[in-house]
């Protein structure tokens, strides 16, 4: 039993973090989070030169082979820095799920130039607002809501039925017959929706099997979980900050215990939610069946890191309801995480039937 | 990182499984409570039958009859026997007293008290709160007066786990004024037959009787009962409540999962398990319960490697205590207008387990450090937060 990551994971953790306070500060995030395309190329490219994009892809495909335990912990740093751009679908979800269903071809054309940062990979695998159908003579029609970075995605993986079965496609977002419309939504992230109107699909467009999808869902809603951990540990941090030095009635408002208990609850609340992303995350890692350890943190981490956003406004008090103070945008991004890759209603179902309910 | 136990730990868990499965737990007769922590109830049978395997003292150094096992067997240990329910209520105080007997106990401690202990016929109750003396220990008024070889005990004690039926108390008092609010207090090893004392049962709202107070009027015991040097009684006190808040409550997490077991395995029988609030509720009480054994293991692993600990064992402690009452809460809702049935009871489910277990949660948030005091620990000694100001 050890906690603790290898020397290597806590070089990969602090070089992230050293990185992500020099190249990417609060005003860089709150610029990029008011900006209509919510993507910093520049950040972008240097993320893919320290291989982050290419972490989870094996050597052979230009990637840097990290475990999915090594991903985990990079984006507990970038959720901890609200670190914009499409890391978790793309480097993440897309790219699992090529590894597990992609023809050596689509291996070939996209996982190099995806771990270079040069191209970028949607993923259309919610079932909330899904109408995809693929037809038998091979044309998608149908719509997908609340895929991510749509507008800056090279190609997109998609969920679509096909008869009684489900297929999974990977679909150039140039070809004929796609449309991506804006999603307003109260956070940075770019959401979008994609219509599809008799796009035509060949037999290359195919990931196989479809049931990939769940091992890509997986590893991403790992990834969301460790976005929520890193970013309720940040308001963590910020919060006991703010109650050391803010001065009412003569003390620090953190000598009263009506906000220390406040304090102690959200380190329960984060140090909760890592130990079941650490073990689940280990788990998957080491090539064990994890899905109901994974269902148990997402679903753990969505309502605990929520509580540590949401409570920390009370300590924050007035300050932390303004634009310009970074508290909303962590909330915001833990709000935003909970939500992808299955919510706590979906995970908790899964684990209900993990634990033997009926 | 690695979170599975070792080849020799999973061995070890075989062990005591084979050992539950060979020894029925109804073979083995109760003498006290169950009071809800995991341990399950008193049963000194249950000790001895532990001790013979040399389960409880496997972990002591080989020059005072241990087995220099590492830590973690007893973390598998208490897993294996929490997931079983079995009866090992004074197992965690018998290992707390034994390894500050053989940090800083006399020879005659050594001598006499932990061959008692390894035979499992040694139990202890903790001798610490006082009616004015409840959260603010420190304003105890127990004295004790040495008198050449000697000190003579006086002063009033309570909510004594299970004095009654345990063989010595862990007797906390003062043995001199000192400027230092922290300075003056000494611990002793008191047998229970000593004259001068009187130990009485408080029946609980539970209708058992758990809890006892104890009334000493110039109890004599030799110099050599006391635990550690003269005046400074604190710290030993400090580090047996950080290392009570470990040991005392590790088992919790494999004990609930286990009620949460019965509570799955209920709903699937009557159907509740179909109502969609309630399985959510199921599902959410299996994370927190996974949530809880990690925070544990995670304090398992600092106190392994000696690391520092600040607040680890506050907050799990906290964490543990607040999730047992939230499952036996859920488990009342569950069985509707079964819950309050008692053991024993015409038509109890669950053998009546869930009603009692709901009653005894109500303490374990007082019990060992008030839920508040913990999280004003984690405030100020985990996050660095400004201590309120003492007023006395």
């Amino acid at each position: 039993m050890d906690f603790r990551p290898s020397p290597a994971q806590q070089l990969l953790v602090s070089t992230a973090r050293d990185f992500l306070r020099k190249h990417c500060p609060p005003e860089l995030v709150q610029r990029v989070a008011l900006d209509a395309r919510g993507v910093d190329d520049a950040l972008w490219r240097r993320m893919a030169e320290l291989g982050w994009q290419g972490l989870l892809v094996p050597a052979a495909f230009g990637g840097s082979d990290g475990s999915l335990l090594d991903v985990i912990l990079l984006t507990e740093e970038i959720g901890r820095a609200v670190a914009p751009g499409p890391f978790v679908p793309s480097a993440v979800v897309a790219t699992a799920a090529l590894l597990a269903a992609g023809t050596a071809d689509q291996k070939k054309r996209l996982l190099p130039a995806m771990a270079a940062g040069e191209r970028i990979v949607g993923v259309a695998l919610a079932s909330a607002g899904n109408s995809c159908e693929l037809d038998a003579r091979g044309r998608l029609n149908g719509r997908a809501l609340f895929v991510e970075a749509a507008h800056v995605a090279d190609a997109l993986v998609v969920v679509a039925r096909a008869g009684g079965d489900t297929a999974l496609l990977l679909v150039p977002t140039d070809r004929r017959g796609i449309a991506r419309w804006p999603l307003e939504t109260i956070g940075p992230e770019k959401l979008f929706e994609v219509a599809f109107d008799g796009v035509a699909i060949g037999a290359d467009d195919r990931l196989d099997p479809a049931a990939a999808r769940r091992e890509a869902l997986a590893a991403g809603a790992l990834a969301r979980t460790a976005e929520m951990v890193g970013a309720a540990q940040r308001v963590l941090e910020l919060a006991v900050e703010h109650a050391k030095t803010r001065v009412q009635g003569g003390r620090p408002i953190g000598g009263h215990q009506a906000i220390q208990h406040a304090c102690a609850d959200l380190v329960r609340d984060v140090d909760a939610s890592r130990g079941l992303l650490y073990a689940a995350a280990w788990k998957a890692s080491e090539g064990a069946p994890a899905a109901a350890e994974v269902a148990m943190a997402k679903a753990y981490a969505s309502e605990a890191c929520l509580t540590v956003a949401r409570r920390a406004h009370q300590i924050f008090g007035a300050i932390g309801y303004c634009e310009e103070h970074p508290l909303h945008l962590l909330h915001k991004r833990i709000h935003a995480a909970s939500l992808d890759c299955g919510d706590a209603a979906l995970h908790l179902e899964d684990v209900a039937q993990a634990i033997g309910l009926a | 990182m690695e979170f599975g136990f070792s080849a020799a730990e999973q061995t070890f868990a075989e062990d005591v499984r084979r050992f539950l499965r060979d020894n029925p737990l109804d073979r083995f007769p109760l003498d006290g409570m169950d009071a809800g922590y995991g341990s399950g109830a008193h049963s000194r049978a249950f000790m001895r039958a532990l001790a013979e395997r040399g389960w409880i003292s496997m972990c002591w150094p080989e020059a005072y009859g241990g087995g220099a096992r590492p830590m973690f067997f007893k973390l598998v240990l208490f897993e294996e026997l929490a997931l079983a329910g079995a009866p090992f209520g004074p197992l965690a105080g018998s290992w707390q007293t034994a390894d500050a007997i053989i940090e800083y106990g006399s020879e005659r401690l050594r001598r006499e008290v932990l061959p008692a202990v390894a035979r499992g016929e040694a139990t202890f109750w903790q001798g610490y709160s006082e009616p004015d003396a409840g959260s603010d220990l420190l304003a105890l008024k127990t004295e004790a007066r040495r008198d050449g070889d000697h000190y003579v005990i006086r002063g009033h004690k309570i909510w004594s786990s299970h004095a009654g039926i345990a063989t010595h108390g862990l007797v906390f008092t003062r043995t001199s004024r000192e400027a230092r609010r922290s300075r003056g207090f000494s611990m002793f090893v008191v047998p229970n037959e000593t004259p001068g004392m009187d130990i009485r049962p408080i029946r609980s709202l539970t209708g058992g009787v758990y809890h006892y107070e104890v009334f000493l009027d110039d109890v004599r015991v030799p110099a050599e009962l006391r635990l550690g040097p003269e005046g400074e009684g604190f710290q030993a006190l400090l580090n047996g409540l950080d290392s009570d808040r470990f040991w005392g409550r590790f088992y919790k997490a494999p004990a609930l999962e286990r009620v949460l077991r019965r509570l799955v395995d209920h709903a699937n029988t009557t159907g509740a398990g179909r109502d969609a609030v309630l399985r959510r509720r199921l599902a959410a009480m299996a994370a927190e319960i996974a949530a809880l054994r990690l925070l544990f293991l995670r304090a398992a692993c600092l106190l392994r490697d000696g690391a520092p600990i600040t607040y680890e064992t506050a907050v799990a402690k906290v964490y543990a205590d607040e999730t047992g009452q939230k499952l036996a809460r859920l488990g009342m809702d569950l069985l509707g207008p079964w819950a309050p049935l008692r053991a024993g009871s015409r038509e109890a489910r669950l053998d009546g387990e869930i009603s009692h277990a709901y009653l005894t949660s109500l303490g374990h948030t007082i019990a060992g450090g008030t839920a508040e005091v913990l999280r004003t620990t984690v405030a100020v000694r985990g996050l660095g937060l400004p201590a309120e100001p003492r007023t006395a």
